[in-house]
């Protein structure tokens, strides 16, 4: 168990007294006025405004993050609250963290913390929490999609259509049904366990490794079959989807030496995170084939650059980061916000599963 | 020909009332012995034949029965010459025995094409759909009419469900952002919703229709269907889908309407302009069925407006789809070419169905029953 002792008092309580809040959202542009539901945008800044001045708190918003002279960095110094996204992630390293004297709190407004230094986060006594489960249903959909988009060759028949083509043979020589397959999933949490629900009907052999094996009624439930080893799964796969957190251990773990495992022409699924993969090395594998098709809405870094490399790669169907923020969605993770907003100003504790830095502790599936 | 006219007459009264006109020529349900022609229409593959053993559906694989046609002392033509009148199938088409045809590559089989083809006894469908045939025609002429029924039905339940997520979920703005080197998250998400509570509902709910159910089940979405057949309580409770007895009641209801119906003469064109105009105001539409069903040009003023926010298919009207097809270049679509049944899975089952079928045809054996669309004058009821 990691616990540092709070020599700073620890910025966990809120104080009664007018709070500076900032949030950092995508910017939406034209597109914020074409949907009343549309929360997650800077514009309309997750529709707390009205509420969080109400109570006489300060709420700034912007998208500018990046670099030494963004809007972000001028508002660290007193802000005593940040609410950034995955999808629009401000990064918080340990000098940010050193410099925003006031910083209790840091919320992320969807699912997934890795972009805050959270040893750094422990270490200054801060409160880090997410809106567990908001995005769970989403991505799990999400992923289904995708394992269909690729086993089933889609992109190249859309590519066929906008370019005045037809040429079935160029699709079907590699297209599949999805039944019989056999699909395993790296990781079976909350999104794991929904896709592995959504996977029944569709008759694969599906196989999950996790750290923790499911109760049985689940796995019955779900016909999966628990793979305690990690690497005897992967050559079994025709799919490969992930469903892990962004940690330490995970970081780069599929490398060129796990690609190499993994059938020649496999499927892979990643919603969980870009720097999970190589980045290179997953660019070389859909150019030789050995990874036969790679979907995903996850990056490293994000925004993605103009000239990375995965959008150009063959037997690629990206898009950005956008499974976690359907408007569906938004308006869950909008409302976890306000919530845990809510509690922060009243002094009381946020859901459990929301945690995840408190008084020191990092959680559990980030060690 | 005398002789076959009547005994034809004594099976059409021995089989009970009929309802075509009296068959002017008697063709034999079954081969008579000798050798058979048999031409076969696929699409070409070129470079691609080679990639995979199991592409079987292709001209140069040709179901991958050619040599056991030819030990069998049968001729085996294959082409994809198809259109026109100077097309290598027209040549062949005098003195035919058995034509079979893919809906992927359809050789449209018209009365004039049925009236030229004086041998022609057999039009196999390596595939499900026989709509490329005049199935009256066909009738008429006395011809059998059998397809693989059951090979493409797991295939297209699959691959509705993948164009239900790819609308709803907008992921084709995703992939255009990406490989134009943007990134605008909220381009794409102003208008990206899970599949979770919304309405779908299937016009149609026969083999794939009823997949597509059970595969929609765990998305824990409101599931309507509509058929001329009630479903069986069992199945109702099973994939939690309520039957709706009037079309447009339904439709005005959905959220995603999914077609699942065959082209007959009562389906063509069904969907028109004020059939559209019913629909919720941004309804998303997944055809895999037939491109016919749909009247071509309220599709594309309807994406253009936005009353149709996204409209996904692999079926066109005609195929292969030209250049210049509307659909190609039409906002909110999500096309493909006609893909969803050739799976390599699905070509292995449906090549195996038509040799099954052919064999049965050599030794004088009935097909499976579910296999017939026209049989001895008779037109199977879902085209009716």
């Amino acid at each position: 168990m990691i616990y540092s002792f709070c020599f700073l008092s620890c910025r966990t309580q809120a104080s009664s007294e007018s709070k500076k809040i900032v949030g950092v959202f995508y910017k939406a542009n034209e597109n914020a006025a074409l949907n009343p539901d549309f929360m997650g945008d800077v514009e309309t800044a997750l529709g707390i405004r009205e509420w969080l001045e109400s109570k006489g708190h300060q709420y700034i918003v912007t998208d500018d993050k990046e670099g030494p002279d963004c809007e972000l960095e001028k508002l660290l110094p007193d802000l005593h609250v940040l609410i950034s996204t995955p999808f629009h992630p401000a990064y918080v390293t340990a000098e940010r963290i050193a410099k925003a004297k006031n910083l209790q709190l840091l919320l992320t407004a969807g699912v997934g913390s890795d972009h805050i230094d959270l040893k750094a986060a422990a270490a200054a006594g801060l409160t880090v929490a997410e809106v567990t489960g908001s995005n769970v249903v989403s991505v799990a959909e999400d992923e289904l999609m995708r394992i269909l988009i690729l086993v089933r060759n889609f992109v190249a028949g859309y590519n066929q259509v906008v370019n005045g083509d037809w040429n079935v043979a160029g699709i079907s020589y590699r297209s599949y049904d999805l039944e019989g397959k056999t699909v395993g999933t790296v990781g079976a949490g909350r999104i794991g366990k929904l896709l592995l629900q959504r996977l029944k009907p569709f008759n694969c052999n599906v196989l999950y490794h996790d750290r923790i094996k499911m109760d049985p009624e689940l796995e019955a439930q779900t016909g999966a079959k628990f793979e305690e080893d990690l690497d005897a799964m992967l050559p079994k796969c025709d799919v490969v989807v992930l469903n892990m957190p962004l940690t330490e251990k995970t970081k780069g773990l599929f490398n060129k030496e796990k690609i190499a495992l993994m059938k020649k022409g496999v499927l892979i699924v990643n919603n969980a995170r870009g720097a999970i993969m190589d980045a290179e090395a997953v660019a070389e594998a859909c150019s030789s084939g050995q990874i036969g098709g790679y979907s995903g809405d996850v990056w490293y870094p994000q925004p993605a650059p103009k000239d990375h490399p995965w959008r150009y790669m063959p037997n690629q169907a990206m898009t950005p980061h956008i499974s976690g923020t359907t408007i569906d969605a938004q308006l869950r993770y909008a409302a976890g916000t306000k919530d845990m907003l809510d509690r922060f100003f009243k002094g009381e504790d946020f859901p459990e599963q929301n945690y995840i830095v408190k008084e020191g502790k990092i959680a559990s599936q980030y060690q």
